[in-house]
């Protein structure tokens, strides 16, 4: 905890911040480029969210309270700036957010970013299926691997909603699967 | 069918794949947003507070202008005609014969045309009027 205290001191001094937001830029990218693009799907879009998330998270460090981990802040600002993202893009196509997702999956065997087969698409098709918050929870938990506090602190819920919600997702894409 | 089981299943992976050297280049591109960001940021407050000024200074003109404007449209304007028949018939020393002697022949006409007196009317005139003579003999 000493260390994240110090880091956020360093992201907050004028001499020390270009260093320090170097490193956290390097830290996070990998793993915040991965929940994002397993929001939005396509990686032109992933890119997009990625770099204003980024933008973002410089532009609020001087109020980042400290209440949180920095890691789960830092979550919390990618995942709403991608919810929004799909949104705002679903209106401006005037098509519900379902419907979107839903042609992301159909582009997503022609997207040169892309290498799964059928199997990856169905599980995609069945997520879409969900609602927002299991969606949410059945990403971070069996794509990303995040642990359930982790998962917890970025999303405001308890462990125990999040393992039911997450046992729901299991359940219903196995269903889909079966079925489809 | 055999049912779906997740956990039975190896781990299946997105399949999310990156362009080539996209992560040595995000870093210098999310940067670069930040540095445009704050240069942008100093010159709306300047630009922003000059303009207020101008519109308001321009506000204070256009408002001291407003009765030096309604003044000037009240004296340019003619005198309209109330104003001047009562002056000339209440002000003016004129009386009939100057103003007879103004009148020439198509202003008679004009006249003569405009006042059209109905055939009962003038009978009405000439039998009241106990000048009828005078007026004959004129």
């Amino acid at each position: 905890m000493t260390n994240e205290k110090e880091f956020i001191a360093q992201l907050l001094d004028p001499k020390t911040q270009n260093i320090a937001f170097q490193k956290l830029l390097s830290d996070y990218q990998k793993p915040l480029y991965n929940h994002i693009r397993n929001i939005v799907l396509n990686h032109d879009d992933t890119d997009d969210v990625l770099q204003n998330t980024f933008v973002k998270v410089f532009q609020y460090l001087k109020s980042f309270k400290g209440e949180s981990k920095l890691f789960s802040w830092i979550y919390r600002i990618a995942t709403n700036e991608a919810l929004t993202f799909l949104n705002q893009k679903a209106k401006l196509n005037g098509i519900t957010s379902e419907a979107l997702q839903n042609k992301a999956i159909d582009n997503l065997k022609a997207d040169t970013y892309f290498d799964g087969d059928e199997i990856q698409i169905k599980l995609q098709k069945a997520i879409v299926t969900l609602p927002e918050k299991q969606q949410l929870v059945f990403k971070m938990k069996y794509f990303e691997e995040l642990k359930y506090e982790e998962i917890a602190e970025i999303l405001g819920t308890s462990v125990g909603a999040l393992k039911a919600s997450y046992h729901h997702a299991v359940k219903k894409i196995e269903l889909y699967v079966t079925s489809n | 069918m055999k049912a779906f089981k997740l956990e039975n299943e190896p781990k299946i992976q997105t399949g999310f794949k990156t362009p080539d050297h996209y992560f040595d280049t995000l870093s210098a591109k999310v940067l670069q947003q930040i540095n445009d960001k704050k240069e942008v940021k100093v010159i709306p407050i300047y630009k922003r507070k000059k303009v207020l000024s101008l519109v308001a200074a321009a506000a204070v003109v256009v408002t001291l202008m407003i009765p030096v404007v309604n003044n000037y449209n009240a004296t340019s304007k003619e005198l309209d005609e109330a104003t001047l028949e009562t002056y000339l018939s209440y002000q003016s020393n004129l009386n009939q014969y100057d103003l007879m002697k103004e009148l020439d022949t198509k202003d008679i006409d004009k006249l003569n045309k405009g006042v059209a007196l109905e055939q009962e009317t003038l009978e009405d005139i000439l039998s009241s009027n106990p000048n009828i003579e005078n007026l004959i003999s004129e």
